[in-house]
């Protein structure tokens, strides 16, 4: 954000405190606020962290008064929430998955890549470095999530909530769905007995939502002498979670020791089999971002506020099927303002009106100009409105 | 519930509420041990101690009334050496001994209301753990997810991650040994707990007798002073008073105390000297992962030092203002000369 010149941030800051006069019920209250730390990245003078508020009022008046561009509350509810970090006394956190499109791998994310210099801004490619306007090396990558990307996420946001309910023994209505604000779900568990879970524990059950560390015994493949193999299938069978997935893929019953020891011995034997076991895991497990749910001390965007990197609001799904990101939580001003677009082409959609730029200078709504000036692909050319 | 535990059962588990009802109800004074029959009692319990200091489980089982005086002489025994060391290594290995009796149980058992009774009596009561039968095969235990996690995440084998394990609905299925293994350590404090509270008046002379024999003959070999060193951070300092305390470190901080003095140049003899005062000390197996770390054997890889911000998501760092930025326990020293 401080790359940013200043008739951007009066544009952004602007907008992001109208945001906050209208729409200051959509800011979630959450449980415990007054055992939450909390902490903004603001437009001038970078992040703040260790406060704590005593109700939303005051989450309130913080947000139109310092108008922040970003605004974060703890996972963590502490005994003394805006002491230094090894003085709060840690008492719990909300259980939290993290799934953005970048981590899915689709194959459309190279069509609505962009490149930019870290220190410039330049639109650059990155196989040639340095930036040939300032001659730095370090590069920025943004993405503007489209239809795909979307439909790809709820898919895997989905096919979360099932393992969360159907293995890990969450009901439904504990688990809320809230858009990142930019490119991806984030689902919080309101569940009291995951909040006490340490780090480890955490990461943990992380693992078994990605498939890592898996290993050849789940379905009960056992390493004999001499890259051998020995069957001892699981006394539960394989009627849950990943033995279920594993045998279903390899079409085994409980009866069928040898099919699974020819199948074992084809791949190469146990060695060969452990690695397509952690490929295939790999693969169709979840793609969270592990960091996120391990993280016991994090500050996370908090529900209703802004996300700096796009203008768009972190906001609830109650309905994810029919929840569209880049209208429903598109809610900035409809003023037009004429900006300069970095890139030559450039396709996006939001509040259901689609842009298709090819000039470089454009006439855009606030919404649509401060997405692209949030991304770093688009710079005011006169501040204000026209 | 009219079905109750056996004697038995008292025999086995002298820990349980009821075993130390049964000793109420028999108005044990404590003087009581300085009668001639208590002999017996007094030489079985030490000789306890001192199979279990020498790393070994003491198997031997009597009748119920042998078992109860036996396990409380020796808590008494115990406590009087005031070594630290003795302590933590009897609680460790009086754990292990219920385990051993309870998986035999949990797998013999027939009877279900029985076996869920033994499951309510040592998990539900003592450790506020609901662990089930499974209702389609009760052969298997559940015990739910968080609970399970609580636990599982101190050990580092792959098997215990649950990405290996069966889930579902919530509840983590395991047989007789993994449940039981699962709550070592929480057995383990109980008896601890149950030896630092007990009050220490009017102590019969036979007690206090074997309790010097003992201290004497099992008097720690390393001190903590010996490898201290104020050029050492303080996770590895904490780590080091720990051990001397005769504390069963978890396998984390074993690595970074072992990578660690790998790194400064000390020898593996000096590195399993240190480990001895470890309640599971086994020299065999200290040496060979001592030397697998130091690249000696299997992969000839050695390995580093964890970084601070590993140790912190591990519980292991205890940063101190003279750390400073230090990215790696190992910069501390640097630092430091």
């Amino acid at each position: 954000m401080n790359s940013l010149k200043s008739s951007d941030l009066i544009l952004v800051k602007n907008a992001f405190r109208e945001y906050y006069f209208k729409y200051n019920n959509l800011v979630e209250i959450p449980p415990r606020i007054n055992e939450r730390e909390f902490g903004f990245r603001s437009f001038h003078s970078g992040m703040i962290r260790h406060l704590s508020f005593e109700n939303i009022r005051q989450v309130h008046a913080t947000l139109l008064r310092d108008t922040p561009f970003d605004f974060y509350s703890s996972n963590a509810f502490y005994n003394s929430p805006a002491s230094p970090m090894q003085e709060k006394g840690w008492k719990g956190a909300d259980l939290i998955f993290d799934i953005d499109a970048k981590d899915l791998g689709l194959p459309c994310e190279a069509s609505h890549r962009y490149e930019m210099c870290a220190n410039c801004g330049e639109i650059i490619n990155s196989t040639v470095l340095p930036c040939q306007a300032c001659k730095n090396s370090a590069i920025r990558i943004e993405s503007i999530p489209c239809k795909n990307c979307f439909l790809n996420l709820r898919r895997e946001v989905n096919k979360l909530i099932a393992i969360l309910t159907d293995e890990i023994g969450i009901k439904d209505d504990s688990i809320s769905t809230y858009f990142s604000g930019n490119s991806g779900f984030h689902l919080y568990v309101n569940d009291f007995s995951f909040h006490s879970l340490d780090s480890r524990a955490r990461s943990d059950l992380a693992g078994y939502i990605l498939g890592n560390g898996i290993g050849p015994q789940v379905i009960g493949v056992r390493n004999g002498p001499n890259n051998t193999v020995s069957i001892m299938f699981p006394r539960t069978g394989f009627k849950y979670g990943w033995s279920k997935r594993l045998a279903k893929k390899f079409r085994i019953e409980q009866t069928s020791s040898l099919k699974l020891i020819r199948y074992v011995n084809k791949l190469g034997g146990f060695d060969a089999f452990s690695k397509y076991l952690t490929d295939y895991a790999k693969e169709v497990g979840i793609k969270i971002d592990p960091h996120v749910t391990i993280d016991i001390h994090r500050i996370f965007r908090h529900a209703g506020t802004l996300n700096g990197k796009s203008g768009l609001s972190k906001l609830r799904c109650v309905d994810i099927e029919h929840f569209e990101p880049l209208d429903a939580a598109c809610l900035l001003n409809d003023s037009v303002v004429q900006v300069y677009v970095k890139p030559s082409t450039l396709k996006f959609q939001l509040k259901g009106h689609k842009f298709n730029i090819s000039h470089n200078k454009v006439r855009l709504p606030t919404y649509a100009a401060v997405y692209l000036i949030c991304k770093g692909l688009a710079t005011t050319v006169f501040p204000g409105s026209c | 519930m009219s079905l109750k535990l056996g004697t038995v059962d008292f025999a086995k588990y002298p820990f349980l509420n009821e075993a130390s009802k049964f000793l109420a109800e028999s108005h044990l004074e404590l003087d009581e041990f300085n009668r001639p029959e208590m002999e017996y009692i007094i030489d079985r319990a030490a000789s306890r101690v001192e199979v279990e200091m020498q790393g070994k489980l003491y198997k031997n089982l009597e009748k119920h009334e042998v078992e109860v005086l036996t396990f409380l002489a020796a808590l008494l025994i115990v406590k009087l050496t005031r070594v630290e060391q003795i302590l933590k290594k009897h609680c460790l290995f009086e754990a292990m001994r219920a385990e051993s009796f309870l998986i035999q149980d949990l797998r013999n058992e027939r009877d279900e209301k029985k076996k869920q009774l033994l499951l309510f009596e040592i998990f539900k009561e003592l450790f506020k753990v609901n662990v089930d039968l499974d209702p389609d095969n009760p052969q298997i235990f559940r015990m739910k997810l968080t609970d399970y996690l609580a636990r599982s995440s101190h050990f580092h084998e792959d098997g215990w991650k649950i990405v290996n394990r069966t889930l579902h609905d919530g509840y983590v299925y395991l047989d007789a040994d993994e449940i039981v293994r699962l709550v070592r350590n929480e057995l383990s404090n109980l008896i601890y707990d149950k030896i630092k509270t007990m009050p220490l008046s009017n102590i019969p002379q036979p007690i206090l007798e074997k309790a010097n024999y003992l201290a004497f003959k099992f008097k720690p070999i390393s001190e903590y002073k010996q490898y201290a060193n104020m050029d050492n951070p303080p996770c590895i300092e904490h780590a080091l008073e720990l051990m001397s305390k005769g504390e069963n470190l978890p396998h984390t901080a074993r690595l970074m105390l072992a990578t660690y003095m790998l790194s400064i140049g000390k020898n593996v003899d000096y590195i399993v000297a240190l480990f001895r005062t470890a309640p599971d000390f086994n020299e065999k197996i200290t040496r060979y992962q001592i030397e697998h770390l130091a690249g000696h054997t299997g992969g000839l890889t050695r390995y580093k030092v964890p970084s601070c911000s590993k140790l912190e998501s591990e519980d292991l760092c205890f940063r101190t203002s003279d750390c400073g930025e230090i990215s790696n326990p190992l910069k501390f020293r640097r630092k430091k000369t």
